[in-house]
C-alpha cells in the first residue's frame, strides 16, 4: 500500500517538474531529435537577445507588471485598511465579494469586458498602455486584497495607529511610517503574485492589446508557429521570471 | 476611526471601473439593438447548434476536470500533509507555481514531452506502440490536471492539516478498517475543503482557453473558445461574444451556487 503512494507520488512529482525542465532542457540544446536532447548552446538566448522584437516585448512586459503592482499597491492597501477596522458586514460581504470574483469573472470575461467598455469615449483605451496595464491590475487585485487582509490580521492595526495618532501623526505620515513598514511582508507577498501574474499573463492581454503593446507573452504566442528554438528560449525566460518571484514569495514569509 | 473611511474610495472606484463597468458594459451589448432591445443573441446562444454542443462540451469538460482533481488532489494532499515540514513547505512551493506560470510556457512543455514528435512518442515509437495524441480531448485531459492537481490540493491542505491525520488515527484506534476510516470519517469531515477545491477547479475550467488555444487552436469546440474566437478571429461580433460570455458566467454561476448549497450542509 505505502509503496504503491510512493510510486503514485513520484509519478506525479514527475508529471509536474517534467513540463517545467522541458522548454529549460530544449534552450539550452542544440538538438533534440532522439528522446534526449544534445549538445549544450546559448544560441537561442543569443537569438531572442539580439533581436529588438523580443528586448522590446521583455521590457513592456516588465513595465506593464510594475504598474500593475503599483496600482494594487496605491489602491488596494489603503482599502484593506479600512475594510479591516470597520468591523461586521461591510468587510464580510467586501471579502466575500473577492473571494468570488476571479471565479465568476474568469480572464476570458475581463477581457472581453474591458473591449467593449473601454473602447469609445470618455473611456477610450483599446490598444493602449493603459488598458494592458489596467486589465493586468484588474486580475491581480482579488490576489493582492487578500494577501494585504490577511497581513492586517496579524496586527494591532487600532493600536498601533492610535498610538501613532496621539503622538501627532497626521493620516499620511501615520500611514507611511506607521501602517506600511508593519505591513511590508504581506504588500511584498500580494506584489510578487501580481507581478508573477503579469507576466505570464497572456488571455487578457491577447484580447486587449494593440499592435504598439506586443508583450512578452503575446511573442511567444507567435513564436510557437514561427520559431520554436526561439520560442523556447522565451518561455524558460518566463519561467525564471516566475520561479524568481515565487523565491522571493518564499523568503519574504519566512521572515 | 471613521474619519479614514474615506481612504476606500479608490479602492471601490477601482473595482466599479474594471469589474463593475465592464460587465454591465458586456450586458448591455449583448442586448443592444440600433432600435432599442433585443434577444436574438441570446436566442442564438441557446438554440444554434455549434453554441449548444460548446456549451455541452464545456459543462462536461469542466466536470470531468473536477473530478479527476479531486481524485488526484485528494491523494496527493493527503500524501503531502504525511511528509517531514521541511519536505512539505517545498511541495508546497512547487504547488503554487502553475497557477502564476504562464499558460504558453506549460503548452510549451507539454508540447516537447507529449507533441507528435515529442519525447514521449519517440519512446512509443521505438516499442512499436500506437501514437499519443496531444491535440485530443485526451490530450487536454492530460494538461489540465497539471493546473488542477495542485490548485486543488493546496485548497485542502489547510483543513487536511488541522482535522485529518488526528480524525484518522482516532478512526483506526476505535477499530475502523482503512476503507471505514475514510469513507465514514475522514471524507466527511474534509468535505467542506473539497468542495472548496472544487469550485475552484470547475470554476477555472469553464473559462479556461488560454492552454487550449495554444495546443488545439479553435479545433475543440468549447464555449471559452467559441467566445475568443468572436472577439478576435474574422468572425468578430462583439454582441454575440456578450451574449455567449453572460451564458457562460450564469452557467458558472450556478455551479458554484450548487456546491455552496452542498458545502452548507457539512457546517452545521
Amino acid at each position: 500500500m505505502k509503496a504503491l503512494g510512493w510510486v503514485l507520488f513520484g509519478a506525479f512529482l514527475l508529471y509536474m517538474l517534467l513540463p517545467m525542465l522541458a522548454p529549460v532542457a530544449y534552450s539550452f540544446s542544440r538538438l533534440w531529435l532522439g528522446v534526449l536532447p544534445e549538445g549544450f548552446t546559448l544560441e537561442w538566448y543569443a537569438r531572442i537577445l539580439r533581436d529588438p522584437r523580443y528586448l522590446e516585448a521583455a521590457f513592456l512586459s516588465l513595465r506593464v507588471a510594475l504598474l500593475a503592482v503599483a496600482l494594487n499597491v496605491v489602491v488596494g492597501v489603503p482599502m484593506a485598511y479600512v475594510v479591516h477596522l470597520w468591523r461586521g458586514r461591510v468587510g464580510e460581504g467586501l471579502g466575500r465579494l473577492l473571494q468570488v470574483l476571479p471565479l465568476l469573472v474568469p480572464p476570458l470575461v475581463v477581457g472581453l469586458g474591458f473591449l467593449v467598455a473601454f473602447n469609445r469615449p470618455p473611456f477610450a483605451l483599446s490598444g493602449t498602455l493603459g488598458i494592458v496595464v489596467f486589465g493586468h491590475a484588474a486580475l491581480g487585485f482579488p490576489f493582492f486584497y487578500r494577501t494585504v487582509y490577511a497581513g492586517l490580521t496579524g496586527l494591532e492595526v487600532r493600536l498601533l495607529m492610535e498610538a501613532a495618532r496621539s503622538c501627532g501623526a497626521g493620516l499620511w505620515p501615520r500611514l507611511r511610517h506607521v501602517l506600511l513598514p508593519n505591513l511590508l511582508p504581506a504588500v511584498l507577498s500580494g506584489s510578487l503574485v501580481v507581478f508573477a501574474i503579469s507576466m505570464g499573463e497572456f488571455e487578457v492581454t491577447s484580447m486587449v492589446a494593440g499592435f504598439g503593446t506586443i508583450t512578452l507573452p503575446l511573442l511567444l504566442f507567435q513564436s510557437l508557429r514561427e520559431d520554436f528554438r526561439a520560442a523556447s528560449a522565451v518561455a524558460s525566460f518566463l519561467l525564471y521570471a516566475t520561479l524568481l518571484a515565487l523565491v522571493g514569495l518564499s523568503l519574504v514569509r519566512r521572515r | 476611526m471613521r474619519g479614514e473611511r474615506f481612504l476606500i474610495l479608490p479602492g471601490l472606484l477601482f473595482l466599479l471601473l474594471f469589474f463593475g463597468f465592464p460587465l454591465y458594459s458586456i450586458l448591455e451589448r449583448s442586448l443592444a439593438a440600433p432600435e432599442g432591445l433585443t434577444l436574438t443573441r441570446y436566442a442564438r446562444a441557446l438554440t444554434a447548434p455549434a453554441y449548444l454542443e460548446a456549451w455541452r462540451n464545456s459543462l462536461v469538460f469542466a466536470l470531468l476536470s473536477t473530478l479527476a482533481a479531486a481524485a488526484g488532489g485528494l491523494f496527493v494532499a493527503y500524501w503531502t500533509s504525511g511528509l517531514p515540514a521541511r519536505a512539505k513547505g517545498l511541495l508546497m512551493s512547487l504547488y503554487a507555481i502553475p497557477v502564476s506560470l504562464s499558460g504558453l510556457v506549460v503548452a510549451f512543455g507539454f508540447i516537447v514531452l507529449l507533441g507528435r514528435n515529442g519525447v514521449v512518442n519517440q519512446l512509443l515509437a521505438a516499442l512499436g506502440l500506437p501514437r499519443f495524441d496531444l491535440y485530443s480531448w485526451l490530450g487536454l485531459f492530460v494538461v489540465f490536471p497539471f493546473y488542477n492537481i495542485p490548485l486543488f490540493a493546496l485548497a485542502l491542505m489547510p483543513l487536511l492539516e488541522t482535522v485529518g491525520r488526528g480524525l484518522m488515527e482516532a478512526a483506526r484506534a476505535s477499530g475502523a478498517t482503512p476503507l471505514q476510516a475514510w469513507v465514514r470519517v475522514l471524507l466527511p469531515a474534509l468535505m467542506p475543503g473539497i468542495l472548496a477545491g472544487a469550485s475552484i477547479v470547475f470554476a477555472g475550467m469553464m473559462g479556461a482557453f488560454g492552454t487550449a488555444l495554444a495546443l488545439t487552436g479553435f479545433a475543440k469546440n468549447l464555449l471559452s473558445l467559441q467566445i475568443y474566437s468572436l472577439v478576435a478571429e474574422s468572425t468578430f461580433d462583439l454582441p454575440q461574444a456578450a451574449a455567449l460570455a453572460v451564458v457562460l458566467m450564469a452557467s458558472t454561476g450556478l455551479g458554484l451556487y450548487a456546491l455552496a448549497l452542498w458545502e452548507r450542509r457539512f457546517r452545521r
